[in-house]
């Protein structure tokens, strides 16, 4: 939808995740939108080094989200709001709805 | 002029962002390099940041930094006699949302550098400190505030604008000239 003036579907598809969810690691998104990871870590550490996204690490996985000074970045929550609104309801549900609440060590993870 | 392994930042920043400006590319000091200038030397940064316009491709200051032996490695520029990084992130010189209010011109004796005034290098650090609560920002932003004027009202403003209007009251006293 917006892979026209951001240049690819990979960066597309960190925005919109990062904008629904607040934060992701890259294999995550990998696997949500059933791609490979390289591309989505290449748009990572370039929106990282455009000064659109931060990271940190938590243990071995690097955590991004929004950088919160990024200039622009309210108008970019903007534009990307809009396309979420255009997303199939189901892709957008699917995006927002992801368990954040803890697991008991040793819990079996079919029933989420 | 003074050997590069000699220089302090604010000289490198100098000597960099002039060579650069030979080249059509304008650059402003932002970030630590700048508290340790206008703390005079009571924090020093391991980096210079320099930002362009945002338009300048990342090609075009490869070619030029190489011109005055810097070589680029990751996202920083590293000179072998340089006590430095240079750092050119990705413009536009910002202030959270906001451009910044006014730039300062500093001569050294290794050429000329625009910055950030010293309340525009207090906002600065704030921010990091707003979203991070990085407390070594924080304690920069007083260092700058305690060798420069700097104009608390408009930190006020500027803070509420950026939804950090509380937190901004719970830590100007840091800033004030009376503490």
């Amino acid at each position: 939808m917006l892979e026209g003036i951001l240049g690819s579907t990979s960066a597309e598809r960190v925005l919109v995740f990062l904008r629904s969810r607040g934060e992701g690691y890259p294999r995550e998104m990998a696997r949500f939108f059933a791609t490979s990871l390289r591309p989505i870590q290449n748009q990572l550490e370039h929106l990282e080094a455009a000064g659109v996204l931060w990271s940190r690490l938590v243990g071995r996985t690097r955590l991004y989200a929004f950088n919160p000074r990024y200039p622009f970045l309210r108008e970019l929550e903007a534009l990307l709001d809009k396309a979420l609104s255009f997303y199939p309801e189901s892709d957008r549900g699917a995006l927002l709805m992801n368990r954040r609440r803890p697991r008991r060590a040793g819990k079996p993870h079919e029933a989420d | 002029m003074k050997p590069i392994s000699e220089m302090s930042a604010g000289e490198l920043a100098a000597y960099v962002a002039s060579h650069l400006k030979g080249r059509g590319i304008e650059v402003v000091l932002s970030g630590g390099a700048c508290v340790t200038i206008w703390s005079e030397g009571r924090y020093v940064s391991a980096d210079v940041d320099l930002i362009g316009g945002g338009m300048t491709p990342r090609l075009s200051l490869r070619k030029a930094l190489a011109e005055i032996g810097f070589v680029e490695q990751g996202r920083q520029f590293v000179h072998q006699d340089a006590r430095f990084f240079v750092d050119c992130p990705s413009g536009p010189v910002a202030l959270g949302r906001e451009a910044p209010k006014e730039i300062r011109t500093m001569q050294f004796a290794t050429g000329s550098l625009r910055l950030l005034s010293p309340t525009d290098c207090v906002k600065d650090r704030l921010l990091a400190w707003y979203h991070w609560q990085d407390r070594q920002s924080l304690e920069q932003a007083a260092l700058v505030a305690e060798r420069n004027p700097v104009d608390l009202d408009e930190l006020g403003e500027w803070s509420k604008r950026e939804g950090k209007a509380g937190a901004f009251e719970e830590i100007k006293g840091r800033l004030s000239p009376s503490r």
